[in-house]
């Protein structure tokens, strides 16, 4: 009897123990962060990457509330169709506590049904158009981490007017040229340009083209209106993959204004190898060369060498990791997933970003939180992507004119 | 002369001689106010020939429908680009390795799903064309993802200025090419044995199994010059122009435009189809205020020459 009782209370103990052991086994699952990036394309191979990256660092400094953190990256392939199935993969099937990711604003506002539906923590690094901003009106869960485009245009605009006075050029009152893809990125920024322009009393042309993505990738007839209006300024808005025919299109033809600008999402990874990138402007908010000042910037791309043996191309490299970052330290002061409280402090970010500024949320014009880096005019010099305005974290001094393409050596750098 | 004397018969023909006439006189015109409309517009007429005339010998001679057409010279652009990140061949020298290389993968690719379609209703082959179009597309993005990839070569940004006017002479290469094909397959179809059989088997089948042509042969041997020949031209466009897994689609459906417009069967009218529209293309494009208009020269073409043949009958 004795026996049996010792047995009994053996067996109770080992199924309570079990219990008890099994608790901590549930509770010590990982903390789900669901991500969502063109993956193919040079912004989702450098964020993804980068997502990874703070994760792994996360992770190796014991996690977040006790927990692993597992990053869950879906890849939306720039379709429409694709980024709405996966924002419905992540919340249903992998039940992720946060999500975060975006580049496109065309993928984001699919995306917008089934974000507002499931109503989870968004902390959003893409999607500039301000269409994106009007949809997501009064939603207190959404974060936007990135400038919106009226945003985007009239810093830009502020640097040009700052930057051409001083090495010898103007913006005021110049034939502006710009070139933009026919669909709804391209025609919808260049709307923005012309009150702008108008301010700046410039005599402003536009006109489309068939970028290389929808099976275009001729030109030359668009250059050539631009040299037959002798734009002084030139500025192309289009996808990677008209960045390098479009260069080679005008030094075909022989056109090479003063300043010759391109703004696509992210650059071709080997655009800068090329001489014909040498003296092109554009718009960005981060270069590797802002490591020279800024010591998290410099600890991001060291790492991140480190890890993949290679270098992030776009800004949406460090923009990706901000990302995970700001979401691992409002968890942390949260103490909690609960929405409310993760809200909260999210509100309360003030997060030291390797984009070089520090990440505040408040309002824009229509959402309630937003933070972004200062917007930056970067221009290609000898394979490297320079700063050259803001003047306070410049890297290099702005070449001008675009060097002619009869003026170069004979690899075709500027001299 | 091959050439010269299928452009001598085709004057015979009331239409054509209009037709050319109009054409060469409206070429002169335009070349003499817009030298670039001339040049570009002669370049982008031979691409469009070199992608439709591989069609035109499968679809318009043997009656083959090939929806995959514009996804094999995305093969042959990703095979020349691979050829030359590895071994650092040059594009143009790989479109030799590539015309062997797929003249033997369509082989593969006629055995394994083609074969099977031949003879059948035009919907099997549309459907199958298709899905080797979405395997061909879809694998390459594994493979290589849809990462935008693009060799530079020097001779591509290369131009020639005459009397203070600077053009492009890298799409020369386009033209050479054309005339090349052009008269490679006019010789195919009209001086060898296989040609005329190829002719014979697109025109009636049965019949000329019955007088004894190998029609299986006949349909393997022209399927596989027409994949060769479309592959051949990614090497050329591979260094031109950004390469993505979809870029050949829009190239398939030019491609069916231009044989539908050129007539089944005839090359000649598939090459001054590409003409009428690389010309007019550049023509509309060369214009600022409607440049955007460009992409309905296609339509306008397409729909008016539908309408022309469809009036022509109701008169015979």
């Amino acid at each position: 009897m004795r026996i049996k009782v010792f047995i009994g209370v053996l067996l109770a103990a080992f199924v309570t123990g079990l219990f008890f052991t099994a608790a901590p086994v549930k509770a010590a699952e990982p903390i789900k962060i669901g991500a969502i990036l063109p993956m193919a394309d040079s912004t989702g191979i450098d964020g993804s990457r980068s997502m990874q990256l703070a994760v792994k660092q996360i992770n190796e400094k014991g996690g977040l509330l006790g927990r692993q953190v597992k990053l869950i990256l879906m890849d939306d392939e720039g379709k429409a169709d694709k980024a709405a199935a996966a924002l419905d993969k992540l919340v249903t099937v992998d039940n992720v506590d946060v999500i975060t990711g975006g580049v496109g604003s065309g993928t984001t506002m699919a995306m917008i049904p089934g974000m507002k539906k499931y109503g989870k923590v968004v902390v959003w690094a893409g999607a500039a158009s301000s269409k994106v901003e009007q949809a997501m009106e009064g939603q207190d869960w959404f974060f936007h981490i990135h400038g919106w485009d009226y945003q985007q245009q009239a810093a830009f605009d502020k640097g040009y007017r700052e930057l051409f006075p001083t090495v010898g050029g103007r913006f005021e009152g110049i034939n502006y040229f710009v070139a933009y893809e026919e669909g709804p990125f391209g025609a919808g920024s260049f709307k923005v340009f012309k009150p702008l322009a108008e301010a700046a009393k410039q005599n402003l042309q536009g006109e489309a083209f068939k970028s290389a993505f929808v099976g275009g990738g001729d030109y030359r007839a668009v250059l050539r209106h631009a040299k037959d209006f002798k734009a002084e300024m030139f500025t192309w808005l289009g996808y990677a993959n008209d960045a390098i025919p479009i260069m080679e299109q005008a030094k075909e033809i022989g056109f090479a204004p003063a300043v010759f600008a391109g703004s696509p999402p992210g650059w071709p990874k080997d655009f800068a190898k090329s001489p014909l990138s040498d003296g092109v402007l554009f718009n960005g908010y981060w270069s590797e060369s802002i490591g020279k000042k800024n010591k998290e910037s410099k600890a991001y791309s060291e790492a991140f060498s480190k890890e993949f043996k290679d270098s992030p191309v776009t800004y949406f490299g460090p923009l990706c990791y901000t990302n995970i970052m700001i979401v691992a330290d409002a968890i942390k002061r949260a103490n909690t997933l609960e929405k409310a409280a993760l809200i909260k402090a999210l509100e309360a970010t003030k997060y030291a970003s390797p984009m070089g500024d520090t990440y505040v949320f408040g309002k824009s014009k229509v959402i309630s939180h937003q933070a972004y880096a200062s917007p930056k005019l970067l221009q290609y010099q000898k394979g490297k992507q320079e700063v050259v305005w803001p003047f306070e974290v410049a890297t290099a001094k702005m070449i001008y004119p675009f060097p002619a393409w009869d003026k170069r050596d004979k690899a075709g750098w500027a001299k | 002369m091959i050439m010269i004397s299928s452009i001598a018969s085709k004057f015979k023909e009331k239409n054509f001689l209009i037709g050319l006439i109009i054409t060469i006189v409206a070429i002169i015109v335009v070349g003499y106010y817009k030298p670039a409309v001339l040049i570009e517009g002669l370049q982008r007429s031979a691409l469009y020939a070199i992608i439709a005339l591989p069609m035109a010998l499968l679809l318009g001679v043997v009656d083959v429908i090939n929806l995959a057409h514009g996804d094999f010279m995305m093969l042959g652009a990703y095979f020349a680009y691979f050829l030359n990140v590895q071994f650092g061949m040059d594009p143009l020298v790989a479109i030799i390795p590539t015309i062997a290389v797929f003249f033997v993968f369509g082989l593969v690719v006629y055995f394994l799903t083609f074969k099977h379609a031949i003879g059948k209703t035009p919907l099997n082959q549309l459907l199958l064309g298709f899905g080797i179009s979405y395997i061909f597309t879809e694998g390459i993005t594994l493979i290589a993802t849809n990462q935008p990839r693009k060799l530079t070569m020097d001779y591509v940004s290369a131009s020639a200025t005459i009397q203070g006017f600077t053009f492009g002479i890298y799409e020369f290469v386009y033209v050479i090419a054309a005339v090349v094909i052009f008269t490679g397959l006019q010789i195919f179809l009209k001086k060898t044995g296989t040609g005329q059989a190829a002719v014979a088997v697109g025109q009636n089948p049965r019949g000329a199994g019955i007088v004894g042509i190998n029609i299986k042969w006949i349909y393997v041997l022209t399927f596989c010059i027409s994949i060769a020949l479309i592959s051949a031209v990614g090497p050329m466009m591979g260094s031109r122009y950004t390469l993505f897994p979809h870029v050949g689609v829009a190239f398939t459906l030019k491609s069916f435009s231009l044989v539908a417009v050129g007539g089944m069967g005839s090359i000649t009218g598939v090459v001054f189809a590409a003409l009428i529209l690389g010309m007019g293309e550049t023509l509309v494009l060369s214009s600022l205020e409607y440049g955007k208009w460009a992409e309905i020269i296609y339509f306008a073409l397409i729909i008016g020459v539908i309408m022309y043949r469809s009036h022509q009958r109701q008169v015979k």
